[in-house]
């Protein structure tokens, strides 16, 4: 029996100012799977990531995640209650998508739990008193991730690379069914790169995994299928076990403006380190 | 040369930039120094009086000696006689001054009072009329207009004269002052309250957003941490600013020390204004020091 599909793309365009950002006839992610974007600056992967959180409108087409029908041509739109229970089921690891920069990192990570309704009465979300075993769980998500010490510090005095290993245990308290993630470990040194993967790899483990991956070095954590993007459309979708390099590096010399940034940046020792871990 | 061209002919010039910019500016603004002087020298109201350095002496000589220190060295048998001697009354100076510092303390507490209960009075009214203005709310334009008129006219018009406006309206006492701050510090609030709200990281509440949150609970976990320090902090300095402004509003009947003031300034009484003149200093000072020290401590 195959597992559920979680997103569904059938003929989906995106138009912005007349001109098509992207264009997919069709894509199937299955629950479980861990599937990476790869692709040039401007070749679609974040239109498609906006696309699946329903901050980008398909002009044509059908998009459906978990369930739900996220175009404008659904039979049933969906409701303001839909689109809350859809934003807790789908976790974001996103650039722009900051901290409450006054709350401690602890309240911070709590932030993820607000959706757990039945475990989080609604007086004690909005006092922020929250109960003890949710306490504890976010604690040991900042412990995780080497912040233990952090708890009680203010969000707008952490550093870039703290702030998004926060941004990380908030999405482990979320228990999201589908995670989306764009360059989730932009902000970090080699070592908390490595650990941030395993983390989100973890978070995965019971969830479908949807990553933009600019480190070829983190293609074996994060993903077991490799979606290329050049210029709006899917140029490859294939298993990364049967992947090449050769057709990685020919993914970002296509376009001549496009620099190698996915070969090239994650500093040496990490990368061998990680592609010595996960061969 | 035709009309049209006579009217054509002089390009519009560029708009000043720069340096060039900035002279003009300067030029203009010496121009309009130097006319407001020479009008009033024109009119002869430029002068410092007959004999402004014997005045200002005198004036210091009468405030150097403050009223209160007659509670350790005023007579205690001051006696009152007639022309041909008889003894008309015996005043103990000591009894009078404490019987005078019992009333400017009680004036000091209505101040204090008038102050504290008219700022809250504007933090209350100004809150839907920020919320209105703030622009990140998008609130409907006509409201957002009609919102930032009503602040805007409460903050062009004076403290004391919705004071005197009031006192004609709810009578003599500290009801007028209470509301008159509450007025014009309505239009303050309004203005602070819209520019926290405007400085809000909107990436941070989309962030509790994408996480499923109820309206109200990204209300509670986003909006309200980041504002409420924000409101407090403005609330104090607000706060402290009428304290000042509440000093002056019995100069119209609006009850507090102001009422001393012009009490002791009609009486030429200088050592007792001197006496009431410290009084504001020390509240006023005390005031800003704990304020300043909780808006730090909150920031």
């Amino acid at each position: 029996m195959t597992p559920p599909a979680v997103i569904r793309l059938q003929g989906v365009t995106v138009e912005a100012g007349g001109r098509v950002l992207l264009q997919v006839p069709e894509l199937l992610i299955r629950a479980g799977e861990r599937v990476a974007l790869v692709g040039a600056n401007g070749a679609g992967k974040s239109t498609l990531l906006r696309l699946l959180t329903g901050l980008a409108v398909p002009a044509r087409g059908e998009v459906e995640v978990l369930g739900r029908r996220l175009d404008a041509a659904a039979p049933r739109p969906l409701s303001r209650a839909g689109w809350r229970a859809l934003r807790a089921e789908v976790g974001q690891v996103m650039q722009g998508l900051h901290l409450v920069p006054r709350l401690s990192a602890l309240e911070n990570v709590l932030v993820g739990a607000l959706a757990r309704r039945d475990e989080l009465p609604a007086w004690r979300s909005w006092t922020r008193l929250y109960p003890a075993p949710l306490v504890g769980e976010a604690e040991a998500a900042l412990a995780r991730l080497g912040l233990a010490a952090r708890a009680g510090t203010r969000a707008d005095r952490l550093s870039g690379g703290e702030r998004q290993k926060v941004g990380l245990a908030r999405l482990m308290l979320q228990r999201p069914r589908l995670l989306l993630a764009d360059e989730p470990t932009s902000a970090l040194d080699p070592a908390s790169t490595e650990l941030a993967a395993a983390v989100l790899r973890e978070a995965a483990s019971r969830a479908t995994l949807v990553s933009v991956v600019h480190h070829a070095a983190l293609l074996p954590l994060l993903a077991d299928r490799v979606i290329g993007l050049a210029g709006g459309g899917i140029v490859f979708d294939r298993p990364r076990a049967g992947l090449d390099d050769e057709r990685l590096a020919a993914l970002y010399r296509a376009p001549a403006s496009a620099a190698g940034e996915l070969l090239d940046d994650l500093p040496g020792a990490a990368a061998a380190r990680l592609a010595a871990a996960h061969p | 040369m035709s009309l049209a061209a006579l009217v054509a002919e002089p390009a519009p010039s560029p708009a000043p930039r720069g340096r060039l910019g900035f002279a003009a500016l300067a030029l203009a603004y010496g121009a309009l120094v130097l006319l407001c002087l020479a009008t009033l020298a024109a009119a002869g109201d430029l002068s410092l009086g007959r004999n402004p350095w014997d005045n200002l002496l005198r004036s210091l000589a009468d405030f150097a000696r403050p009223s209160f220190l007659d509670l350790w060295f005023g007579a205690e048998r001051l006696e009152y006689r007639s022309d041909d001697g008889r003894l008309l009354r015996v005043e103990d100076r000591r009894a009078v001054e404490a019987s005078y510092l019992a009333g400017l303390a009680r004036a000091t507490w209505v101040t204090f009072q008038i102050a504290t209960l008219g700022s809250l009075l504007a933090a209350l009214l100004a809150l839907p009329l920020g919320l209105l203005t703030a622009r990140n709310l998008g609130a409907p334009r006509p409201l957002a207009w009609a919102a930032k008129g009503v602040l805007d006219v409460a903050r062009a018009v004076h403290t004391l004269v919705f004071g005197l406006v009031l006192v004609g309206i709810v009578g003599l006492g500290p009801t007028a002052g209470i509301l008159a701050i509450a007025l014009h510090s309505m239009g303050t609030y309004g203005k602070l309250y819209a520019e926290s709200i405007e400085s809000l990281d909107m990436a941070a509440v989309e962030a509790v957003r994408a996480t499923g949150a109820t309206p109200l609970q990204v209300f509670f976990n986003a909006v309200w941490p980041s504002v409420l320090p924000q409101f407090v902090g403005n609330h104090l300095y607000v706060w402290e600013f009428n304290i000042r402004d509440s000093t002056i509003l019995g100069l119209i009947g609006a009850g507090g020390l102001g009422l001393l003031i012009s009490e002791a300034v009609s009486l030429f009484q200088w050592g007792r204004l001197a006496t009431v003149l410290l009084v504001v200093i020390a509240l006023v000072i005390a005031f800003d020091a704990l304020s300043r020290r909780i808006r730090r401590a909150l920031q």
